[in-house]
């Protein structure tokens, strides 16, 4: 039952983390790979508020203002110079791939390869369910659900979130419905970097002590739970990262807990090979 | 029609217009007008390039020489986003709907430009037009009937009140009674409206019949245009179009 409820709780730092990610990518049309690395970099921000005396929980903003300059300022400068050349969409993938090496080890060499941690207690132990979750668990759990449902809120009910589904469906047709595509996807960019902020701090709150390269596998597990729910599904999103979250956590208490990436990037092969658009997914429906 | 759907139109004129993709061009030396309660049509086979020209038109493609104008407006290269709130709609050969939003969802977007506050009674109106559309607003439009979806399409356009309507092959895909209704008494109606109408059709026949004036594109270029009447009468046109016999030596 312990296992159980780590696995909520990586499950719902991947639920945060996922929801950005597939809203990027339905958006905006970018496989974002470097998004662990900014993970990681909002991570070590909020590290340094948190060090020079900010308290752990003030100091996430800071990381949520971090992942979305990043991610906004990422597409502005290098993605959507790279799109406009017209080149074949593989070249996009790479030069993220590129950003997310030297995001991660561009990091490492400013803070160095040792492990830290914020100054913060985990609070109260409590036992619900059958499960021992300690009051930072819990808080994590409280602010996965808000952000679920806010991104509810903002793509069925918002005239911004209506319009950043209509410019992932059909562009062209947006924009001649009077939809301002550009504004919309950069917004989308600034939306889904604070969602990788948030998701970059609560997961290295969560790991306890973290480091340069912590999240440098993340970005399987992210891969495995958006095509599990199919890509571009934000409510797919949330049930992809729960199993993915909960499998590789229950799992990790039979089989070497290392192989946690491995386990989730089966699951993502069996996915692909089965349905390839997920369990909900039809091609990209956000 | 009871209710104000489409306004009083205006005059879409292009003249020596060329447009096309990375620079070459598709369509070339396209001078055509389309007025205020008219259909217009233009026929022509299969790649002549019709879709290609009315892109240019609404701004979807490069225009590389000439102009576009709506009545002394000149749009010519404008972002579509410029030509729809000039008054413009336009209705694409596909993709002419958001598959993932629901029939209502669809409309609102067609409303994005107007104030937040009209769009409820737009959607009104534009239901009281298209009646079928009432009973599926929940209704993901992907999963809607080729001909609601068309409905849905041309719902969505109708949404800022359009002065001039511009559709490509509204009718491809429906069933023959369908294809005739949509022309004859929606089609048709907003011209007598008071609209202007510039419409692509497949169906020469169907497309002559509801036409004041046609246009016959081959090759990117205007080959043959006049008062459907008098097209009907020649050769050329009715052996290429209307699957009639070759005229007689
Ligand atoms: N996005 C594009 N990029 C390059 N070439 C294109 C593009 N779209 C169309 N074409 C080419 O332009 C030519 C004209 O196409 P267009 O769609 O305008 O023809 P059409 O008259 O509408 O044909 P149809 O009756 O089949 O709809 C075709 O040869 C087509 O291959
Ligand atoms: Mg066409």
């Amino acid at each position: 039952m312990s296992s159980f409820g780590f696995g909520l709780i990586t499950a719902a730092v991947l639920a945060i983390a996922t929801v950005g990610f597939t809203m990027q990518f339905a958006v905006t049309n970018v496989l974002n790979l470097a998004y662990g690395s900014i993970m990681i970099n909002s991570a070590f921000v909020a590290y340094y508020a948190n060090v020079h005396g900010v308290t752990a929980w003030a100091s996430l903003p800071f990381g949520v203002v971090t992942g979305a300059v990043a991610s906004w300022a990422l597409n502005r400068f290098v993605f959507t110079p790279f799109q406009r050349r017209n080149l074949a969409p593989i070249t996009v993938v790479i030069v993220a791939l590129g950003v997310d090496l030297i995001g991660t080890f561009g990091l490492q060499a400013i803070v160095g390869g040792s492990y830290v941690s914020y100054r913060q207690n985990t609070g109260h132990e409590y036992h619900i369910l059958g499960m021992f979750l300690s009051g930072l668990q819990l808080i994590i759990l409280a602010i996965c659900a808000v952000v679920l449902v806010t991104i509810h809120w903002l793509l069925r009910y918002t005239r911004l979130g209506k319009a950043m589904r209509a410019t992932s469906a059909n562009p062209n047709l947006a924009r001649n419905s009077g939809v301002k595509t550009q504004f919309i996807i950069s917004t989308t960019w600034l939306i889904s970097g604070a969602l990788c902020g948030l998701a970059g701090v609560v997961f290295a709150m969560n790991n306890g002590v973290f480091e340069a390269t912590s999240a440098q596998l993340y970005i399987v597990l992210l891969l495995a739970a958006m095509f599990l729910g199919g890509p571009g599904e934000p409510y797919g999103a949330m049930f992809g990262a729960m199993v993915i979250g909960l499998s590789t956590e229950v799992s990790a208490a039979y089989v070497n807990p290392q192989y946690k990436e491995v386990i989730a990037f089966v699951a993502l092969l069996g996915m692909l090979t089965f349905r390839p658009y997920g369990i909900f997914g039809s091609e990209k429906t956000l | 029609m009871s209710v104000e759907l489409s306004k009083q139109g205006q005059v879409l004129t292009a003249t020596g217009l060329s447009a096309g993709y990375d620079g070459r061009p598709i369509v070339s030396g396209i001078d055509i007008q389309a007025t205020p309660g008219k259909v217009v049509s233009i026929v022509g086979p299969n790649g002549s390039g019709k879709s290609t020209l009315l892109k240019s038109l609404v701004g979807v493609v490069r225009v590389l020489d000439g102009h576009v104008k709506i009545d002394d407006d000149d749009v010519t290269n404008l972002a579509s986003e410029e030509v729809a709130k000039r008054g413009v709609g336009y209705v694409p050969q596909i993709d002419d709907v958001f598959p993932p939003l629901s029939v209502r969802e669809n409309l609102e977007i067609g409303g994005y430009l107007l104030n937040r506050r009209e769009v409820p009674s737009r959607i009104d109106a534009v239901l009281e037009f298209f009646p079928r559309l009432k009973g599926m607003m929940t209704r993901k439009a992907g999963k809607l009937s080729g001909g609601e979806r068309k409905m849905l399409a041309m719902g969505r356009v109708l949404m800022l009140s359009p002065s001039v309507l511009v559709l490509d092959e509204p009718t491809a895909n429906l069933a023959p009674l369908v294809a005739t209704q949509l022309l004859e008494e929606y089609i048709r109606g907003f011209a007598d409206h008071g609209s202007t109408v510039l419409l692509v059709e497949q169906r020469a026949k169907a497309a002559l019949r509801i036409s004041d004036w046609t246009y016959v594109l081959g090759g990117g270029r205007v080959v043959l245009a006049g008062a459907p009447k008098d097209l009907e009468q020649n050769p050329a046109f009715v052996e290429s179009f209307l699957g009639g016999r070759p005229a007689a030596h």
